[in-house]
């Protein structure tokens, strides 16, 4: 009979800790001082850091105490784990030198080498982050519900386009605001494509949270391998996704670990999805009735759709100019103060840090909201479910209906021609 | 030959439990059966919380990616609680943990389990183990 611990020991094989490895190099640059080099201390950065508006939090003299050698005292005081990676000092900086990208590396370095433990900084006792955990193991295979699926979608497991739900099902433990999200974006799509979309059942998390949150890039290489997997097996080419984090993930961060995923599947956020069919001719908005002319909205930008992409990717133009088609009819669309790259943060990222000052850096943002109108129109879950939560506490902003960009565009859409090949697979 | 086989595999996988005892019902029945002697698998490793409320659901799935094969979590019958409501609480939410995470995981379902044993059920107790490990060794280990 073989003793408890021994099965336990029974952990991965040699190669596939070597194969890991290889994977490792590519998204792990263990040389801090190689990533700042450039540095001349302009100071920008911490000018436009957020959380510097709320806690001591000084990029510019983290980065300099890296580059005159003490990196081992500001690693392993712990500092770096407060960081929120929005990316507002990217944005900002004349030498491009990415902070967030550094503070990724060193929580890596954080956890692995200086075991330090970032429970304490983990929002919801670290429950979200597990199940990404458990996902990325090889012996689990996920039985997502599918029984949101609204009736008149086709829905395959094998195909030409997926839509991608991430981890939505798994929040509504939690926040059932993001319910809808993943319903009217497949309403969207069901209108315009008269084939069958793909839905996968045993679709695993991207990962996002464990590589810019926990620095797990482990769990995460484990996971890509597995989406890739999947993505391969169910023969897609375009990947739809109406997730902010899981679009800046499958976009840059997958093509860095497979050189062809950028050839095999081409990723649309439901955004650019919408603008292409429009340009198209495929579909348009209608006009609003008597009771929605009132309505005042205004848009927030995730940062990962706005700083965290590469500066070719136009999706936030895209976005305005559907916005536009939708004033020209009536509808009155209002910027807030702080917009597009300049827009300020949710507060929390990738489940990190949801705490009194973060939550100050949520009110500030309704406030704006609250300014620019009624309805708050954005396109990443993890921002509604962190402004809507915000909500609950102050009755003052609670009059804001926040809304996803796929929910708020779902009764507006009308479709004119849809494909009619008489080649509905089914 | 290979049925044979893999039954010899099975007797001998000793599965990782983890049980959650309430400190006012379930971990004094545990303690009852072990005064009483009645025998149940050592392959538990009991927690004691004050209340089977303080039991969050991270635990629990922090416990099956650490390598715990089953999950028990167990209180004080409904109405009995120490602290007047905790376990309804604990009720609630196992449910959705059960119905909302669980089930989409891809974890059998079987391996996480909300029992209620009171301080004088030691003998209960004892056959929740038994049966609680009896099935898990039924699945098999959790990590292939």
């Amino acid at each position: 009979m073989k003793l408890i611990t021994e099965i336990n020991q029974k952990d991965n094989s040699e190669q596939s800790i070597e194969d890991s490895e290889l994977y490792l190099d590519k998204i792990y640059e263990p040389n801090l001082r190689k990533l700042l080099s450039k540095c001349y201390q302009c100071v920008r950065c911490s000018g436009v850091c957020q959380l510097s508006k709320v806690q001591s939090f000084v990029p510019s003299v983290i980065i300099q105490r890296i580059l005159e050698g003490s990196e081992d005292k500001v690693i392993s005081s712990g500092v770096l784990w407060d960081c929120l990676t929005c990316n507002s000092c990217l944005q900002n900086c004349p030498e491009d030198i990415n902070f967030a990208d550094i503070v990724r590396n060193a929580k890596y370095k954080m956890k692995n080498y200086y075991k330090q433990n970032p429970e304490q900084f983990v929002a919801h006792k670290g429950i979200y982050t597990t199940i990404s955990e458990i996902l990325s193991e090889p012996y689990i295979q996920p039985n997502k519900n599918l029984d949101w699926v609204p009736k008149e979608c086709k829905i395959s497991d094998k195909g030409d386009i997926l839509y991608f739900v991430g981890c939505i099902p798994y929040f509504k433990f939690e926040f059932q605001e993001v319910d809808p999200i993943p319903i009217s974006s497949l309403k969207i799509m069901c209108q315009i494509e008269n084939r069958p979309i793909v839905v996968l059942k045993d679709e695993v998390c991207c990962g996002h949270d464990l590589y810019w949150g926990l620095g797990n890039f482990e769990a995460f290489i484990k996971l890509a391998k597995k989406n890739y997997d999947l993505f391969e097996k169910s023969s897609v080419s375009t990947i739809i996704t109406s997730c902010a984090e899981g679009y800046r993930t499958f976009k840059v961060e997958y093509p860095k670990l497979f050189e062809d995923f950028d050839k095999k599947f081409e990723v649309k956020h439901i955004i650019e999805y919408v603008y292409e069919k429009l340009k198209q001719g495929k579909v348009e908005l209608k006009a609003p009735d008597e009771s929605d002319i009132n309505i005042q909205f205004t848009y927030h930008d995730p940062c990962r759709l706005s700083r965290f992409l590469p500066k070719s990717n136009n999706l936030l133009e895209k976005l305005r100019e559907i916005f536009n088609i939708l004033e020209g009819l009536g509808y009155s669309f209002k910027e807030m103060t702080h917009n597009k790259e300049n827009a300020l943060c949710c507060g929390v990222s990738s489940w990190m840090n949801c705490n009194t000052r973060s939550k100050a850096l949520r009110y500030s943002r309704l406030l704006e909201a609250k300014e620019a109108g009624t309805t708050l129109v954005t396109s990443c879950p993890k921002c509604i479910m962190h402004l809507s939560c915000l909500q609950k506490d102050y009755d003052d902003l609670s009059s804001i209906e926040i809304k996803d960009f796929s929910e708020f565009l779902v009764n507006l859409i009308h479709v004119i021609d849809s494909e009619n090949n008489g080649e509905v697979k089914s | 030959m290979t049925k044979a086989v893999s039954q010899v595999e099975k007797e001998d996988f000793e599965p990782y439990i983890l049980v959650f005892c309430c400190n006012w019902c379930s971990y004094a029945g545990a303690d009852l059966a072990g005064v009483s002697r009645f025998q149940y698998p050592p392959n538990v490793r009991i927690i004691r919380v004050m209340c089977s409320g303080r039991v969050d659901p991270a635990f629990v799935l922090r416990a099956l990616k650490n390598r715990a094969d089953g999950v028990l979590i167990s209180g004080c019958h409904i109405g009995d609680c120490h602290y007047i409501s905790g376990n309804e609480y604990t009720r609630d939410r196992f449910e959705r943990l059960y119905n909302i995470i669980i089930k989409q995981l891809g974890v059998n379902e079987k391996r996480v389990k909300l029992e209620w044993v009171s301080a004088s059920e030691g003998k209960r107790f004892a056959k929740v183990i038994t049966d609680f490990t009896s099935e898990i060794k039924e699945l098999g280990p959790l990590r292939k």
